[in-house]
């Protein structure tokens, strides 16, 4: 068998996908510009440091390091990279991505494909690579955003936030979206129904989200938190000039891996029935 | 291709849980024959169809096309299968054209576009109605893109579940015009259906499944002849009674001038008995391959 029929069901998933994915991207893109019209407008009328003053140390610990991004230029500026919204809409999208097989299975296009002399790993292949490209792009256009609005409106005197800090925020949001598209698809490899597989993985998105805000506040949780995807991403650290933990990129790269071939075999050996 | 049978299945079973969907099932099916799978709704049909397409694993037994065993040598077995499924299940915001265009590329074969034009006339879905979307399509309408899709690239078995489900009486002519011209091409049909006319009308054999074991496998002429026919004896005069009849013979109804009979076997002895009575007219009616088929869904109820 040559190669192009698993390219054009690539192809195919990704027209089908575009929409979405154009649009997402652009929002984000328009929002790290906004983001760094808000930092430029904060920082010239120097209400960070008058900010920074008013919070009482408790208050920072209790409502989490995000809140002392607000006190810079280069935070706010970077803000879209973590924020709360944000983070949930790309995992969002991960999932939603992941989930195609469910629903292939669920409406019997799948019947159609698998009829075809098409081995079962390409629909698993073709939903991996779908998912990088999806993260790369909405991705890409993210910094691309940050980029265009710290090319115009950065004031000449902020701090701005390095390439290299930018990149590592990426990577790390990059890897975080990738393990839940993994989590996602494994799970989506033995459903039958797409809203079965989005919603097993929001909701365990969710509870992991939430352990990890836990572990992050409480310390008797904080060890059990260690099982969230999401205490594998570190944005503050970066942010204050550390570097990325490779201890968080090999974490977010196994989950994902055993994500990816949890799929390969769940989905070689189950049953197309919808 | 191989002088293998185009579809070979021994003693398949598959098993959900405590349910047999398919039990023990042997079947052969020569190349160039169109065979009718028949059976009730959950007879077994579909999981047969599935099973040979690998998208269902079964419990036990094996399935071959042209010699490839349809799970360990699934790409060999599917690569000259069109495949018609009960329902299409396609995304409704391609285009006709768009879903053909995919599925001719996964299946890895040419699609020669004067054929698909061929079928598209045949069918009457004309290019206008390729470059619209699916929401925008009827049943019908989707029912001739899958067949469209299933011949367009003329593979030499065609898997067909329900095939004119959908059709226009118009449709359903061109589509037993389209069967009869891939039969004389050499090509298989294995095609499950509940329109026993149609059967009747289109397949070499029958094959007939009840709860999910094969009740009966034969020729379509081997079943018209195993069917009794019915002969209805229309008399001269009033007020007659029946006489006795020879074996194989039964009357079923009576009316003033009619005797309704069903007889099995050569109508020989029954016009000797008959030649005692004013016989005005003789009707026999040629069995139909629905009456013995009827019979089996009957039991199969009961």
């Amino acid at each position: 068998m040559t190669a192009r029929p698993p390219f054009l069901l690539l192809a195919y998933s990704l027209k089908r996908m575009r929409t979405l994915l154009l649009i997402m991207g652009v929002l984000l893109c328009a929002f790290q510009i906004l983001m760094v019209a808000v930092a430029r407008s904060v920082e010239r009328s120097g209400l960070f440091q008058q900010l920074g003053a008013l919070i009482p140390p408790f208050a920072r610990e209790l409502l989490g390091p995000s809140i002392a991004m607000f006190m810079s230029f280069a935070g706010i500026a970077c803000l879209g990279y973590f924020h709360v919204a944000v983070m949930g809409a790309l995992v969002g999208l991960s999932i939603a991505v992941a989930t195609v097989p469910a629903s292939e299975v669920e409406t019997g296009f799948m019947d159609l494909i698998l009829s075809r002399p098409l081995a079962r790993h390409w629909i698993v292949t073709r939903s991996i690579v779908a998912a990088v490209l999806s993260i790369a792009l909405v991705l890409g256009l993210m910094m691309l955003g940050t980029w265009i609005g710290l090319a115009i409106l950065a004031p000449s005197g902020a701090a701005r936030p390095s390439l290299h800090l930018i990149g590592s925020l990426a990577l790390n949001l990059g890897l975080l979206m990738l393990s839940w598209s993994a989590v996602a698809l494994a799970i989506a490899s033995v459903v039958r129904r797409r809203s079965v597989a989005g919603a097993s993985a929001g909701l365990l998105a969710l509870t992991a989200f939430l352990l990890d805000y836990l572990g992050r506040l409480w310390q008797p949780a904080e060890s059990l938190a260690k099982l969230s995807p999401f205490r594998y991403f570190s944005p503050f650290d970066l942010i204050v000039g550390g570097q990325l933990p490779l201890k968080n990129v090999a974490v977010l790269l196994g989950i994902t891996a055993a994500g990816f071939l949890a799929a390969y075999v769940w989905f070689s050996r189950r049953d197309i029935s919808h | 291709m191989p002088d293998a049978a185009a579809v070979s299945i021994r003693g398949l079973t598959k098993q959900y849980g405590k349910l047999i969907a398919v039990n023990n099932l042997h079947l052969d099916v020569a190349p160039g024959e169109i065979l009718g799978f028949l059976g009730l709704n959950g007879a077994g049909k579909t999981t047969t169809i599935r099973i040979l397409l690998d998208l269902l694993r079964p419990t036990g037994g094996t399935a071959l096309i042209f010699g490839y065993d349809c799970q360990r040598e699934g790409l060999h077995a599917r690569s000259n299968i069109g495949y018609l499924p009960a329902e299409m299940g396609i995304y409704s915001d391609l285009t006709g054209l768009e879903v053909l265009d995919l599925l001719a590329g996964l299946s890895g074969r040419p699609v020669d576009r004067n054929r698909r034009r061929e079928l598209q006339d045949r069918l009457g879905l004309p290019d206008g109605d390729l470059r619209r979307t699916l929401r925008e399509y009827s049943t019908g309408m989707k029912r001739k893109l899958g067949l469209i899709q299933a011949f367009q690239a003329d593979p030499l078995l065609l898997l067909l579940d329900e095939p004119t489900e959908g059709l226009d009486p118009l449709m359903q002519e061109a589509f037993y015009t389209l069967i009869a011209e891939t039969k004389r091409r050499g090509a298989t049909v294995f095609m499950s259906s509940h329109v026993l006319s149609e059967v009747d009308r289109i397949c070499d054999r029958v094959a007939l499944l009840r709860k999910g074991e094969l009740v009966l496998l034969r020729s379509v002429e081997e079943i018209r002849r195993l069917a009794s026919r019915r002969v209805r004896v229309h008399l001269a005069e009033d007020g007659l009674a029946p006489p006795a009849l020879p074996p194989g013979a039964q009357i079923i109804d009576t009316a003033p001038r009619r005797w309704t009979l069903q007889v099995e076997g050569f109508l020989g002895p029954l016009l000797e008995t008959l030649r005692a009575f004013p016989v005005k007219d003789l009707e026999v009616v040629e069995p139909k391959l629905e009456d013995v088929v009827m019979q089996y869904y009957r039991e199969d109820r009961s």
